[in-house]
C-alpha cells in the first residue's frame, strides 16, 4: 500500500511557464491585482535570488531588468492543475486532488504495469516534464501525508521506506505541517522549529497544551499519521475542443463542426442527467497581419499572443437539445461573426439540473422559454445584442444613462416580484427621494433618438435660433435651458448643456415633410416639434437627444 | 450689483471645498463688496473669513446653516449682535446635547432665539424645498408662513438658486408663486460650495468620504455639474435677467446686515476680590507680597520694574487676567502640582513675583515689552507648563469648575488634510485596495527636509503607482488640492478660554470626544485674533518626570529635594554638560545639542539659557551659531554691531541670539518704543506681510539715520533683524526651559535611579526611546532589573541591591498586558506571593493566554518554578497548559454553578521541568525586544564584538580618542534618524553600541544612493572619515551597509 505524492513547486509561476516554454530557466515574477495596481504574487527561485519579493509593486519589480514579469492567469493554473490530474490518472485511476499544486496517486497494484515504486516515481517525473511541469515526486510506503510532506519538502524524487518516516521528516521545518497560525506561533515560542523537535515532545503533555490538533501534528511529524485516500471526483466541467487543420471561414462549414461538438457535449450531459445553463465558445483566430495580433497586457512584454474570439450563450432555462442549441449559436454568430478564420474551437457547457417543473394551469399564457429565447436571439441578430432586454436606469446624473438588463420571463410572470426588484435596485441611493418625486409627476412622453442625431445650431444672443439636422432646417420658436450636467471627471468625463426647443420647420417639399414626420409621432405630424438638443463640450458639437410627444 | 449671501466654506466639513481666505480673495476678484459665509451648524470658519476679508476690503457677513429636527437646514444670516449671540447659543444648545458632529434644533428653540436673524428659504436642503417635495405648493406656502411667524415676515427672504437644473427651476417657479402670494421679497444666491469651478472635484470626493462611497458607486450623491462656484455680478445678472429684483435685493439685504465680528461683546471674567477692594489693588498687594519673598525689601531695581509693570497692567485693565492666572497657580500649589509659566510671561517681574514664572526677569534684564505693551492692544499670552497626564487634567477641571460649563472651554484644533490622510481618503474614493493605500501612505515622505526629488509624484512612483495612468494622475492632483483643507475639529492640547458671563454667546461650544470637556469652535489663533483671552495649560513630560523623581527620592531615598532651591553651580552638572553626556536631559539631549555642548562648555546658568536657544532654526538659519561658538572659544573677537549696542549684545558676545535683543537693538539704534519694537517683531514674524514689513523697515532706517547709524552697519543691523525675527527664540522662554534643563541634569547626576525610573514611567517623551535610556543608565553604573511577576509593580520602581539603588522595570513595559490586569496582579501579590503559573491564573482569572505567554517569554515568570532549571521556555510550557480551557471531564462548578479553574491532574503544576530547551542568548534578546521593546541584558552589539573587531570596527567610546580625519568603520543599532529642514538634505544618524552613541553624517548624494538601507535597516556598518573637533565626534559617511546582528525587533526614533 504505497502512495506517490506529486507536487509542483512555484505552481503559479510554472502554470505560466508551461505555456511559454521560452521562459524556462529565466527569472519570472507573476503579478496580480486590480489594474493599475498590480503586485507580485509569485516568483521562482531565480527571481527571488535577484531581489524580487512577494507584495512588491509591479513598477518596483520592473526595475529588475533580468526578471520576466507576467500576469497571473487563473485559467492557466486551472489547466495546469488539470494537467497535473491527468499526470496522476495516466498511471492510476485512484488519484487524490490534494491541492492545486499537489496530488496523491495510489500505487497499489501498479507494479506489474510500471515496475518498482522508484521506477514509477521517475516515470511520473518524466511524464510531468512532458506535460510542461517540473514535478517533485515522493513515494511513501505507508502514509499519504508522509508522501505529501516529502514531496513538498524535498526536491527531485524521494523514496521513504517503512520505518524511516520519522527520521527522514525530522529535518523539515515545522511550518510544512501547515499548523494553524496560533499553534505555529506557540511552537516558535517553544523553540520547536523542526518536525524532529516536535516529534520529540511527550504526546500526552502536548495534547494538554495544543489539543487534538497538537496530537495530529505530532503524528504527522513522526510520519505516523494515517488517513484514507480521497479519490478525485470526475470533473464538473464539460469541455470539448477541436483543432482545425485548415482554418474555417464560412458560417455553414463552422455550423457543421459546432453541431458535432454540441452533439458530444449534450450526449455527455445526458449521461450525467444534466442540461446546459450556458454554452461557451472560444475561437482561436488565424494570424494574417501584424495588426491582427494583440500585445500582451504587460507593456514591457513584447511577446505577441494569439487573438481570440469568445462567445457565451446564456440560456433562460437549462437545455440539452442539440438542434435548438445549434440554432441559437448560429443566430448569435450571424449577428456577431468572428472577424477572421478560425483555427481552433473550444466549447464548454455549464452544467445544471434539467428543468422538470410543469407550468401552472392557471398562469397566464406565455411563450415556452426555449421559444422565447430563440425569438430574443433573432431580435438580437436584427438589432444588436446590446439593444435587447429591459432598460434600467443607472444611478448617475449622466443623461440617457441606462443599461439593458436581460429580459427574464420569470419576473414578468410575477408582477409584484418585479415591483420589488425595481424598487430595490432603482432607489438605492440618497437620490431616491427626488426619483420618487419625479416619478409622481405627470411626465411628458419623450422619444429618444438612438443614437443621438448630429445637428447644427445657430445661436442668437447665446440662445439657439436655428436648428439643422438630417437635411432639415427649423426656426427655434422657444427655448429653455441650458440644463447642464457634467461628471465622471476621474475617468471618462462628460459635459453637456441641454436645451428644450420648440422648432418650426420649413416644410416646402413632400420629402422634407416625410422626414419631419419620421421624427414625430404619427399624431403630432405637423411642421412644428419639441426637441431636446444638447451641446457636448467634449465633442464640441450639437446633437438631438430626442423629441417630446 | 450682486452680493453673494449663501456660501459654504470648507469649514462646513466635507460639504464645502474652499478655505474662507480663498473665497474672500475670489470675492474681491469678482469685485463684490460683501459676501456671507454660512457654514453648517457652526461659526468654524467665521474668524478666518472675517480677517481675510478685512484685509482686502470685503465686508464679511456672517451666518450659519442650522439643521432642523425635520432634517432640513435653515440658512440664517446675522443682522445684529443679538442675532449673532442667538445663533451661537442655538448651535451650542444643539451641539452640547448630541453626539460629536451631530445635533438638531427644534422649532421652539428657534422661536426663542430668532431675533436679529434673517432666514432664507434655502436651496435644495432648505425648508422650502423640503416642504415642496413632501406636500407640494400648499405645504410649502404653509412652511414659509411659519418661517414668517418665527422670524417676522420682514426677515424672511424667498431664496432662488439657478444651477441649470430642471428640477431646481421647477422649484424656483413654485417659490416665486409663494413669494408673490405672501408678498415676500425674493433673493438670488448661488448656494456656493467652492470658489472656482474646478474645485467641484474636491467636493465630489468629500461627498464620497461623507457617505462612505467610492466615486464609482456614489451616483447621484455627486454634484450634477460644476455651477456652485462664486459667480460674478454679470454672471448672476444674466442668470436672473428675468428677475432683476432678486439681484437687487441682495444689495438691500447686505446693507441691512450690519453685524461684523469686530465687536463680539467678549468680556474677561472679574476675579472676586475680598473686602470690597478693587482688582488692581488686590493685585498690587499680592505682587508686593511676592516681591518681598522673591527679591527682599531693598531691591530697588525690582521695585521700580514691578511698579512700571503694574502701571501698564492698570492702564490696560488687565488686573483680572493676572489674578485668574495667579488663582490657577495657587490651586496647583495647594494640590502639590508642579507648575511653571513659560513664554513671554517670563519677561514680567509681576509674573515672577506672583509665582507664575520661575525666572527672575530683573536679574536677567529681560524686556517686559516683549510680554506686554500699551501700543499693542492685545491680551497677553501666559502659557503654564504642568506635568502631563492626570495633574494637568486636574488643573483643567478646576478652571471648568470655577467658571462654569458655559464660561470656560478648550480651544479647538482644526485637523486638516496632510499628505497621508489626503492620500488615504482620496484613495478610498478611487476604490484603491487597502494594501495599496497602506503602501502609499507609508511611503508618503515624512522627513522635515524635502529634497527636490522628494515630491508627491516620486512617492507615488515608489508606491508602485503609474503616473502615466490618467486616474493616478488625477489622484495625485487631488492629493495636492486637499492639503490644508479642514477634516474635522479636534481639541487643542491645553489652550483654555474663559469669559465673563456666557461664552456660548461669543462663540458656539461643542462637546469634545473626551468626556467632561467642552471646546469652542475656533482654534487658538482665531481666539487670539478675535480678542479672546487664552490661558495655555500645557502638559510637559519633563514636568511629570521631575515631579515623579521628587516623589521617588522622597519615598526611597528619604530625602526632600526642592527644585526652587537646587544648588546653583553644581560642578558635577556642568562637567556632565561639557562632556555632552546628556541623554534624557530636557532640551539639551538631542544630537545637535550634544554636538554643541563640548564647544560651548557651559559653566553657569546663563550658558544653559544660551545652549537651549542656540540650536534653533533662527540662529542656525541666521548663521549665528558658529560665530558665537568661535567667540566663546576666543577664536574671533566679540565685536558688537555698533558701539551703542554693546550693552545689549555683550552677554551674547556680540551675536544676537534672542528676540529681546532684536527689540532692544531697534529701541537703541532706531529709537523705537517698547511697543513699536514688539510691532516690528510681529511684522517680521510668522504672519508677515510685505507691505507691513516695508513700512517698519522704512521706520527703522529713518530712526537709525537719526542716530547716525548709516551705511554697512545699518545694512548689517537690518539684515540680522529681518532674518532673525522669524525664528528667534525669546530669552525669557529659553530661561524657563533652562531651569528645567538644569533641574533634569541635576537629578540625573545625583539621583540617577530615581530619574531613570521617572523617565521610564513617563514615556513616550524626549529624544530617546526607552532602550536607549536604559542602556545609558547602565553605562552610568545603574543596575536595571528585568520585569519579574514576583516583584515588579505596574510602574518602574527602585530596589536596593548591595546598598545601591537599582531600577526594577514595571509591568507597563509588557507589550499587550492590560493596565487593569497589571493592577490586579500587583494587588493579588500584595496579599500573598504567587506560587506557580497555575496560582497566577487562578487568582487573576481575567488574564489572557497571550498576556501570560508574553510574561513567560520575557522571563517574568521564571521565579514561579520551584526548580533551578525553570526557565522562560519552562514557563511557556506551563502557560500553554494553564491557559487552555479545561475539557468537560476536568471542569467542576462551584456552588453557584460558576465554572472554576481546576488544576490538571495529569501533569505537574508548575514544578516539573519541561521538555523544551532553554532559550539561547539570541532567542532571549528577540523575546525581550518583542515582549518589552528593550533588553536589560547585554547590548545586542556586544555579542558580536570580537567578530566586529576583526572587521576593524571601532566601538563608540573609542572614537573620541582617535585623531581627526582618520578613516574609520563604525557599527551599531540606529537609535535616531534626522533630516532637519535646516541641514540642506544631510541625514544625521545616532548609532548605539554597548559603549555609547556614535554619530554619522550622510550627504544627500549618499542618502539618495543608500536610501532604503538607511531608512529601513536597524543595524548599520558605516565607513567614513572621522571628524573630531573640539571633542565633537562624528563620522562623515562614505559607505553604508546593513548589518545582521539580531532578529530582535529593535526600534529607532525617526524625526520627521
Amino acid at each position: 500500500m504505497s502512495f506517490a505524492a506529486i507536487h509542483i513547486p512555484d505552481f503559479i509561476v510554472q502554470a505560466i511557464v508551461r505555456s511559454q516554454p521560452t521562459l524556462r530557466g529565466r527569472a519570472v515574477a507573476i503579478v496580480d491585482g486590480t489594474p493599475p495596481l498590480w503586485s507580485v504574487v509569485a516568483a521562482n527561485p531565480a527571481a527571488s535570488q535577484i531581489g524580487i519579493e512577494l507584495g512588491m509593486a509591479k513598477s518596483q519589480a520592473a526595475q529588475f531588468t533580468a526578471v520576466e514579469i507576467w500576469h497571473r492567469s487563473v485559467a492557466q493554473e486551472k489547466t495546469a492543475h488539470e494537467a497535473l490530474l491527468d499526470l496522476g490518472w495516466s498511471v492510476s485511476p485512484r488519484v487524490e486532488d490534494t491541492a492545486p499544486d499537489t496530488i496523491v496517486v495510489d500505487l497499489a497494484g501498479l507494479g506489474a504495469l510500471f515496475g518498482s515504486e522508484e521506477k514509477i516515481a521517475h516515470e511520473l517525473a518524466t511524464r510531468g516534464t512532458g506535460l510542461g511541469l517540473s514535478a517533485r515526486v515522493a513515494v511513501a510506503a505507508t502514509s499519504i501525508e508522509v508522501a505529501v510532506l516529502a514531496a513538498r519538502g524535498f526536491p527531485g524524487v524521494t523514496l521513504i521506506g517503512p520505518g524511516e518516516e520519522a527520521k527522514r521528516l525530522s529535518g523539515l521545518p515545522v511550518h510544512r505541517l501547515l499548523p494553524s497560525f496560533e499553534i505555529l506561533e506557540t511552537l516558535a515560542r517553544w523553540g520547536v522549529d523542526t518536525c524532529g523537535a516536535l516529534a520529540a515532545l511527550p504526546v500526552i503533555q502536548l495534547s494538554e497544551r495544543l489539543g487534538q490538533e497538537g496530537v495530529r501534528l505530532h503524528a504527522l511529524a513522526r510520519g505516523a499519521f494515517e488517513r484514507s485516500q480521497v479519490p478525485a471526483k470526475p470533473s464538473v466541467y464539460f469541455q470539448e475542443e477541436m483543432e482545425l487543420d485548415d482554418s474555417v471561414e464560412e458560417l455553414e462549414s463552422l455550423s457543421f463542426l459546432l453541431g458535432r461538438l454540441l452533439d458530444q457535449l449534450c450526449e455527455r450531459l445526458a449521461v450525467r442527467s444534466l442540461s446546459a445553463r450556458a454554452i461557451g465558445m472560444e475561437f482561436d483566430l488565424e494570424r494574417f497581419f501584424e495588426k491582427d495580433l494583440q500585445r500582451s497586457a504587460h507593456p514591457g512584454q513584447q511577446k505577441l499572443i494569439p487573438r481570440k474570439f469568445e462567445k457565451i450563450l446564456t440560456l433562460p432555462v437549462p437545455m440539452r437539445d442539440a438542434k435548438l442549441l445549434l440554432k441559437l449559436v448560429r443566430l448569435r454568430l450571424q449577428s456577431d461573426p468572428p472577424p477572421a478564420a478560425i483555427t481552433k474551437i473550444t466549447m464548454f457547457a455549464e452544467p445544471d439540473r434539467p428543468r422538470t417543473t410543469q407550468r401552472g394551469l392557471f398562469l397566464p399564457a406565455s411563450p415556452e422559454p426555449e421559444k422565447l429565447e430563440l425569438t430574443m436571439a433573432r431580435l438580437a441578430n436584427l438589432v444588436g445584442e446590446v439593444n435587447v432586454g429591459s432598460p434600467q436606469l443607472m444611478d448617475t446624473h449622466r443623461p440617457d444613462a441606462i443599461r439593458m438588463e436581460r429580459f427574464r420571463l420569470a419576473q414578468v410572470a410575477s408582477a409584484s416580484g418585479r415591483k420589488k426588484k425595481l424598487s430595490a435596485s432603482s432607489f438605492e441611493s440618497a437620490g431616491k427621494k427626488s426619483f420618487r418625486a419625479h416619478a409622481k409627476k405627470p411626465a411628458n412622453g419623450f422619444r429618444f433618438f438612438r443614437p443621438d442625431v448630429p445637428a447644427r445650431v445657430e445661436l442668437r444672443d447665446g440662445l439657439p435660433a436655428r436648428l439643422f439636422f438630417n437635411g432639415l432646417r427649423g426656426e427655434v420658436v422657444a427655448a429653455s435651458g441650458p440644463w447642464r450636467t457634467s461628471g465622471d471627471w476621474w475617468q471618462v468625463p462628460w459635459d453637456q448643456a441641454e436645451w428644450d426647443v420648440e422648432v418650426r420647420f420649413s416644410t416646402s417639399s413632400q420629402k422634407v415633410k416625410r422626414s419631419v414626420n419620421s421624427f414625430h409621432s404619427a399624431k403630432s405630424a405637423n411642421s412644428r416639434g419639441l426637441y431636446l438638443i444638447y451641446y457636448d463640450a467634449r465633442q464640441q458639437g450639437w446633437f438631438l437627444r430626442g423629441s417630446y410627444d | 450689483m450682486y452680493t453673494e449671501l449663501h456660501v459654504r466654506s470648507a469649514f462646513s466639513f466635507l460639504a464645502g471645498a474652499s478655505l474662507p481666505e480663498e473665497l474672500a480673495s475670489v470675492c474681491a476678484e469678482r469685485e463684490m463688496e460683501a459676501m456671507a459665509v454660512l457654514d453648517r451648524d457652526g461659526m468654524y470658519g467665521a474668524p478666518r473669513f472675517y480677517l481675510a476679508a478685512k484685509k482686502i476690503n470685503v465686508r464679511a457677513l456672517i451666518g450659519a446653516e442650522v439643521t432642523s429636527e425635520e432634517g432640513w437646514r435653515y440658512p440664517l444670516l446675522v443682522e445684529s449682535r443679538q442675532g449673532y449671540q442667538n445663533v451661537c447659543r442655538l448651535i451650542t444648545r444643539m451641539k452640547l446635547r448630541a453626539k460629536k458632529g451631530e445635533g438638531q434644533i427644534s422649532r421652539e428653540e428657534l422661536e426663542n432665539g430668532a431675533s436679529g436673524l434673517i432666514c432664507l428659504t434655502g436651496g435644495e436642503e432648505g425648508p422650502l424645498a423640503h416642504a415642496l417635495a413632501s406636500g407640494g405648493v400648499e405645504a410649502a406656502t404653509k412652511c414659509v408662513q411659519q418661517l414668517g411667524e418665527i422670524f417676522g415676515s420682514r426677515n424672511v427672504y424667498v431664496e432662488l438658486q439657478r444651477h441649470h437644473c430642471r428640477d431646481e427651476e421647477v422649484r424656483n417657479q413654485r417659490a416665486l408663486e409663494i413669494a408673490r402670494k405672501l408678498n415676500l421679497p425674493i433673493l438670488a444666491t448661488n448656494g456656493v460650495c467652492y470658489a472656482l469651478p474646478e474645485q467641484r472635484e474636491v467636493l465630489d470626493v468629500f461627498s464620497c468620504v461623507r457617505h462612505h462611497r467610492t466615486l464609482a458607486t456614489a451616483g447621484r450623491l455627486l454634484a450634477r455639474n460644476a455651477e456652485r462656484h462664486l459667480k460674478s455680478t454679470a454672471e448672476m445678472q444674466k442668470l436672473f435677467d428675468d428677475l432683476p429684483e432678486a439681484i437687487a435685493n441682495t444689495q438691500f439685504l447686505a446693507a441691512r446686515l450690519q453685524f461684523t465680528l469686530n465687536d463680539l461683546g467678549y468680556q474677561f471674567p472679574i476675579y472676586p476680590v475680598p473686602d470690597g477692594r478693587s482688582q488692581m489693588q488686590f493685585l498690587r498687594d499680592r505682587t508686593h507680597d511676592g516681591m518681598l519673598s522673591r527679591y527682599g525689601a531693598d531691591n530697588e531695581r525690582a521695585r521700580k520694574q514691578i511698579a512700571h509693570e503694574l502701571d501698564v497692567i492698570e492702564k490696560l485693565d488687565l488686573a483680572g487676567y493676572f489674578l485668574i492666572v495667579w488663582d490657577i497657580i495657587r490651586f496647583c500649589a495647594r494640590q502639590n502640582i508642579l507648575v511653571q509659566g513659560r513664554g513671554s510671561a517670563a519677561n514680567s517681574a509681576v509674573c515672577y513675583a506672583l509665582g507664575i514664572t520661575a525666572v527672575d526677569p530683573v536679574g536677567m534684564e529681560l524686556l517686559f515689552e516683549r510680554f506686554l505693551s500699551e501700543e499693542r492692544g492685545e491680551w497677553p499670552d501666559i502659557d503654564l507648563d504642568l506635568p502631563s497626564g492626570d495633574q494637568r487634567e486636574r488643573a483643567i477641571q478646576y478652571v471648568y469648575e470655577r467658571y462654569g460649563k458655559l464660561g470656560a472651554a478648550m480651544t479647538a484644533n482644526v485637523i486638516t488634510y496632510r499628505g497621508r490622510s489626503a492620500a488615504r481618503e482620496i484613495g478610498k474614493a478611487f476604490a484603491f485596495d487597502v494594501e495599496v493605500l497602506n503602501r502609499l501612505t507609508s511611503l508618503v515622505g515624512a522627513w522635515e527636509y524635502k529634497d527636490a526629488n522628494d515630491t508627491l509624484e516620486r512617492q507615488f512612483q515608489d508606491a508602485g503607482l503609474d503616473l502615466q495612468h490618467p486616474q493616478i494622475r488625477k489622484f495625485c492632483e487631488l492629493c495636492l488640492r486637499f492639503q490644508d483643507l479642514p477634516r474635522h475639529l479636534g481639541q487643542h492640547s491645553g489652550g483654555m478660554v474663559v469669559c465673563q458671563g456666557q461664552l456660548d454667546a461669543v462663540v458656539p461650544l461643542e462637546p469634545a470626544t473626551m468626556p467632561g470637556r467642552v471646546v469652542v469652535q475656533w482654534d487658538k489663533d482665531d481666539c487670539a485674533d478675535m480678542g479672546i483671552v487664552k490661558v495655555d495649560l500645557l502638559g510637559l513630560g519633563m514636568m511629570a518626570v521631575l515631579e515623579d523623581s521628587l516623589k521617588i527620592i522622597r519615598d526611597d531615598y528619604g530625602e526632600e529635594v526642592d527644585l526652587s532651591r537646587l544648588p546653583a553651580n553644581d560642578k558635577w552638572v556642568y562637567s556632565t554638560l561639557q562632556k555632552a553626556d546628556t541623554v534624557g536631559m530636557f532640551q539639551i539631549e538631542s544630537r545637535a545639542q550634544m554636538a554643541c555642548l563640548p564647544r560651548l562648555k557651559p559653566t553657569c546658568f546663563y550658558d544653559i539659557v544660551v545652549q537651549v536657544a542656540i540650536i534653533r532654526p533662527g540662529p542656525i538659519v541666521g548663521q549665528m551659531v558658529n560665530p558665537y561658538l568661535k567667540r566663546r572659544q576666543g577664536r574671533e573677537p566679540a565685536n558688537c554691531l555698533h558701539p551703542s549696542l554693546e550693552q545689549v549684545l555683550a552677554r551674547t558676545l556680540g551675536v544676537p541670539l534672542f528676540q529681546e535683543q532684536l527689540l532692544r537693538i531697534a529701541m537703541i539704534a532706531a529709537g523705537f518704543s517698547g511697543g513699536e519694537a514688539e510691532e516690528l517683531r510681529r511684522a517680521f514674524g510668522f504672519k508677515r506681510s510685505e507691505k507691513r514689513m516695508k513700512e517698519v523697515e522704512y521706520k527703522l532706517r529713518r530712526g537709525m539715520e537719526k542716530n547716525g547709524i548709516v551705511g554697512e552697519t545699518q545694512e548689517t543691523i537690518i539684515r540680522s533683524i529681518t532674518s532673525f525675527a522669524l525664528y528667534g527664540f525669546p530669552e525669557s522662554h529659553a530661561a524657563s526651559f533652562a531651569l528645567l534643563a538644569y533641574a533634569s541634569a541635576y537629578l540625573k547626576c545625583h539621583y540617577l535611579a530615581a530619574f531613570t525610573a521617572a523617565m521610564l514611567n513617563n514615556q513616550p517623551m524626549g529624544f530617546y526611546q526607552p532602550p536607549s535610556l536604559v542602556t545609558d543608565a547602565q553605562r552610568h553604573g545603574l543596575r536595571v532589573r528585568p520585569i519579574d511577576i514576583t516583584c515588579s509593580d505596574w510602574l518602574c520602581t527602585l530596589e536596593k541591591i548591595d546598598g545601591k539603588f537599582a531600577v526594577r522595570l514595571g509591568l507597563r513595559y509588557v507589550k499587550g498586558l492590560r493596565g487593569d490586569i497589571g493592577a490586579e496582579i500587583v494587588r493579588q501579590r500584595a496579599m500573598h506571593s504567587f506560587t506557580s503559573v497555575d496560582d497566577l491564573k487562578r487568582r487573576v482569572p481575567r488574564i489572557q493566554k497571550e498576556e501570560l505567554a508574553v510574561l513567560a517569554e520575557i522571563g517574568a515568570l521564571n521565579k514561579l518554578g520551584n526548580q533551578r532549571e525553570f526557565h522562560r521556555r519552562s514557563a511557556l510550557w506551563q502557560v500553554e497548559r494553564t491557559a487552555r480551557p479545561s475539557g468537560p471531564l476536568y471542569e467542576r462548578s462551584d456552588d453557584n454553578g460558576e465554572d472554576v479553574f481546576v488544576e490538571s491532574s495529569l501533569d505537574d503544576s508548575g514544578t516539573a521541568s519541561s521538555p523544551l530547551a532553554p532559550m539561547n542568548a539570541e532567542q532571549r534578546l528577540v523575546a525581550d525586544y518583542r515582549g518589552t521593546g528593550m533588553t536589560v541584558g547585554p547590548h545586542p552589539m556586544s555579542y558580536h564584538r570580537a567578530e566586529l573587531q576583526k572587521m576593524g570596527v571601532r566601538c563608540a567610546a573609542e572614537l573620541a580618542r582617535l585623531p581627526d580625519g582618520m578613516h574609520v568603520r563604525i557599527a551599531g543599532g540606529v537609535i535616531a534618524r534626522q533630516r532637519p529642514g535646516t541641514a540642506k538634505g544631510f541625514v544625521f544618524l545616532s548609532m548605539e553600541d554597548e559603549t555609547g552613541i556614535a554619530n554619522a553624517i550622510i550627504s544627500p548624494q549618499l542618502f539618495e544612493k543608500c536610501h532604503v538601507v538607511v531608512v529601513h535597516q536597524q543595524f548599520l556598518l558605516i565607513e567614513g572619515q572621522l571628524q573630531n573637533q573640539d571633542n565633537v565626534v562624528s563620522v562623515k559617511s562614505q559607505r553604508i551597509e546593513a548589518l545582521t546582528i539580531t532578529h530582535a525587533p529593535t526600534t529607532s526614533h525617526d524625526f520627521h
